[in-house]
């Protein structure tokens, strides 16, 4: 039913907001690519499936403990392996350094649950209601509405509250956000935790629904937050919102009514296609090169 | 990078020369020289990687895809079409060429590190047409088969016969390689790196250059994977993953960023160290991210400090 | 006979308009400065002249020849180099190579040539060499010609920059605030430079903002103001104007 598909694929648009937010604010205010980052929250999310499956620890707890686990995570790579090359002169290093990093983490994970595809539970009982006589599933509208909850009040977060405030000030300018009192470090520190613990939450909701977690979604969970990002445009949060729910809409369809073998070559299509067209994305500035 | 040959140079490259040659019959064990092998195919890869990250200054993370178009085109021509060696290895080279050219077009239009993910996803595209177009190379199990190369009637079998076909290949890359940045074509490229905008100022067609360092560093990536598909008579798309063009990243920088000879020490360190952790393959990944991350804290100048990351 | 010709060449970015309407000739042989406050749009206007922005309207006409759609690496090429505000030689680089750089379109040495060709190759690299270095000798750099550039002090860096716009032979030299970070006797032997360079044929256009400088140094002087030409004329003109006093000021003027 195509209204399922639409359904689902604004789930996973929404999902993929929500993981696509910690990588698009670190590059926007510090342009680092963080390649990291899927491995990162795809740790946590492994984190939370053992505190469920295999400890039956309570739901709400199991996830608020990954999630913390996996923004701690994401600030202490920052402070291990990239502090010290903020200043680097060639942005290079720190991608290369990412790199690095999403290996180590990669392989830690491995070690702790192996490569294959594990059984994530399902956090919501899965209901069908009839609406105008269509039968429509309510767990993936239910997923939704949590991820756009979190969506939002991240943006309440970061427009009202004194620290989001703060974090828009950095992203904007760091020099002047320093000369102005704001402690960047501890900032920045925040930004990779927020950001983390956010990815953690859309892992947790993506592998909930699909019933299913492994290692190998690292790796792709960085690629659909660049994606995003590229698509969306870097730096704001309409961007982000509006290159997740493409990515995820256009991938969702595509899979159901195409092929879903070629998922990921298509994502990297779509990617290829606005690097070639318009790099800056649907939101971004096109920045000028102050000469 | 004036032309002079000193004739301490002249004699220091005979002694290599000379090493090189007597390498096999000083050392007997096919292990170490199976080892040496890995050493001269990454030192093909990692030289034409070099040009264009190293002195061009251009961050590509799709190289292995290059590797792989040369290796495949080998294999298919071979194992299907009835090739004979040498007409394979030219083919794999002017299709990896091509290819380059292709990747090296879109410098002009996009930026840094954009550019950066392009690279990548071209890997991964290549990765994933080569596991899904079954038909065509075989899948995930790849192309097997591959014939015995020949070249003027000389049957290369052993792992020393490997080593002297590997050697050839790897003089005519630091040869010709040594030629061109030692040109006006490697200044241009090294202007390009330091600083694109003067560069163009200085009357160098910068959009021009980047295709043509792509296009040639690509070559020989294709050189190398011919010579890894007749060596390993099969070919996989596991050969070609994002984390090998990674790993050749590395021996570039472990080396130094722009210099050829530096090349050279990176490999070997790197494939020493891989040899030394090979009795932990559950740990390769970890110890390669490790190391990226510690060179790169600590002396992302290179071994030699021969590099553009100087301070 | 004009040299250099803008024919009412406009820059626009975004809701900013950097260089507007300005037609502009530079006769052969002249020293042409060019003065005007901070975002005058001085810098953008060189740009525009070496290529490296397009007009949005407007021609540009060097040696008779139409120039506007040219990108910078062909600019060059016809024989229009420059310097940067905010020194732009290669660091990393050794003297000799920055030099070899900047003569890099004069050096005719094809991709065949190097693999077919060595000893040509190997010829016009030496011919280069012993250009550059007879303009390394001529402002007494040539010892240093193997030093990395940034370990020159800094008027000597701003020499080699250039050196480094010279070794591609141009017929005209853009210079842009060439003066920037230097003490006097670094200005003097500057200027007695420049003139020597116009003597030997090269005609020049400089911005500048040390007045005691441009004003001795240039024949004639153009003033800009937010991004338009607001006066043309001779040294001792200029300096009496009360108007061109006022856009520097700010002041309004005495009735």
């Amino acid at each position: 039913m195509f209204i399922d598909v639409l359904i689902v694929g604004i789930m996973v648009g929404a999902i993929y907001t929500l993981v696509t937010i910690g990588y698009s604010m670190v590059y926007g205010m510090l342009k680092l690519m963080n390649f990291a980052h899927g491995d990162v929250y795809i740790f946590g999310t492994l984190l939370c499936y053992t505190l469920l499956a295999q400890a039956h620890v309570h739901p709400l707890l199991g996830i608020l403990t990954a999630a913390l686990a996996g923004g701690v995570l994401a600030s202490m790579v920052e402070f291990f392996a990239y502090r010290r090359l903020r200043a680097a002169q060639h942005r290079m290093i720190s991608m290369i350094t990412a790199l690095g990093a999403a290996y180590v983490i990669q392989n830690a994970s491995e070690l702790r649950w192996g490569s294959q595809v594990l059984p994530f539970p399902s956090l919501f009982p899965s209901q069908i209601v009839t609406v105008l006589g269509y039968q429509i599933s309510v767990t993936p509208i239910i997923t939704l509405d949590i991820a756009v909850f979190f969506i939002v009040a991240f943006n309440l977060f970061l427009n009202h509250h004194k620290m989001g405030k703060a974090i828009l000030c950095v992203s904007q300018d760091i020099p002047t956000s320093s000369l102005m009192g704001i402690p960047i470090n501890r900032i920045i520190s925040m930004v990779y935790f927020l950001g983390g613990m956010m990815g953690v939450l859309g892992g947790i909701l993506y592998s909930a629904s699909y019933n299913a977690i492994s290692l190998g979604m690292g790796f792709r969970g960085t690629i659909v937050a660049f994606t995003a990002a590229v698509i969306g445009g870097i730096g704001s949060m309409s961007g982000t919102l509006i290159g997740g729910m493409i990515l995820g809409i256009s991938e969702n369809i595509i899979s159901v009514y195409v092929s879903s073998s070629y998922r990921d070559s298509i994502m990297f299509l779509i990617l290829i296609l606005i690097l070639l067209i318009k790099p800056t994305g649907i939101m971004g500035r096109v920045e000028q090169e102050k000469l | 990078m004036a032309l002079g040959i000193k004739k301490g140079r002249l004699l220091a490259f005979a002694g290599i020369l000379v090493g090189a040659l007597a390498l096999p019959f000083a050392v007997r064990d096919p292990y170490v020289i199976g080892i040496v092998n890995f050493i001269v195919t990454y030192s093909i890869l990692c030289l034409g990687l070099n040009l264009i990250l190293g002195y061009t200054g251009l961050l590509s993370l799709g190289h292995a895809a290059f590797y792989g178009i040369g290796a495949y085109t080998t294999a298919i021509l071979m194992t299907r079409h009835g090739f004979s060696f040498v007409p394979a290895l030219i083919l794999s080279g002017v299709l990896a060429l091509f290819f380059g050219f292709l990747l090296g077009l879109p410098t002009r239009k996009v930026r840094g590190d954009y550019y950066c993910l392009l690279t990548i996803a071209f890997g991964e595209i290549f990765r994933l047409v080569t596991q899904a177009w079954i038909g065509f190379t075989g899948g995930a199990m790849g192309i097997v088969g591959i014939p015995i190369p020949e070249v003027l009637g000389w049957k290369i079998q052993t792992e020393i016969d490997f080593y002297f076909l590997g050697l050839a290949l790897l003089g005519f890359t630091y040869g010709t390689l040594s030629l061109l940045t030692r040109s006006k074509f490697g200044r241009a490229f090294v202007a390009i790196r330091e600083d694109e905008l003067a560069a163009s100022v200085m009357g160098i067609n910068t959009p021009m250059y980047k295709i043509l360092t792509f296009s040639i560093g690509s070559l020989y990536a294709g050189l190398a994977g011919s010579y890894l598909a007749v060596y390993q008579t099969t070919v996989t798309p596991s050969n070609f993953r994002l984390e090998e063009s990674c790993l050749m990243i590395i021996m570039v920088i472990v080396g130094g960023m722009g210099s050829l000879a530096a090349t050279f020490l990176g490999v070997t360190v790197m494939a020493v160290a891989i040899e030394f952790f090979r009795p932990l393959p559950e740990y390769r990944l970890l110890i390669i991210g490790m190391i990226m991350i510690l060179v790169l804290l600590f002396r992302p100048q290179g071994l030699l400090g021969a590099s553009a990351f100087k301070d | 006979m004009a040299l250099l010709q803008t024919d009412r060449v406009w820059k626009k970015f975004g809701g900013v308009t950097a260089v507007q309407d300005i037609a502009l000739s530079i006769e052969k042989g002249e020293i042409l400065g060019m003065i005007g406050p901070n975002g005058s749009g001085k810098t953008s206007f060189i740009n525009l002249l070496s290529g490296i922005y397009r007009p949005d309207k407007g021609r540009i006409t060097f040696a008779g020849e139409d120039i506007t759609e040219l990108p910078a690496h062909l600019i060059t090429r016809k024989g229009i180099a420059r310097t940067f505000q905010n020194l732009r030689v290669f660091p990393n680089i050794s003297v000799l190579d920055n030099l070899l750089i900047g003569r890099h379109c004069r050096v005719n040495t094809s991709l065949a040539n190097i693999y077919l060709n060595p000893f040509l190759s190997r010829k016009r690299e030496r011919e280069a060499e012993e250009r550059v270095v007879e303009l390394l000798d001529w402002v007494h750099l040539g010892d240093r010609k193997k030093e990395l550039a940034k370990n020159l002090p800094y008027g000597e860096q701003r020499l080699l920059e250039i050196c480094r716009a010279l070794a591609s032979e141009p017929l005209l030299l853009l210079l842009d605030e060439p003066c920037a970070g230097m003490n006097p006797v670094e200005m003097d032997t500057l200027a007695a430079f420049l003139r020597n360079l116009r003597e030997r044929g090269t005609t020049l256009f400089i911005i500048e903002h040390n007045m005691r400088f441009i004003m001795s140094i240039a024949e004639r002087i153009v003033v800009l103001d937010a991004g338009a030409k607001f006066r043309e004329g001779t040294p001792g003109q200029i300096q009496k104007d009360k108007e061109v006093q006022r856009i520097y000021l700010g002041e309004e003027e005495e009735t």
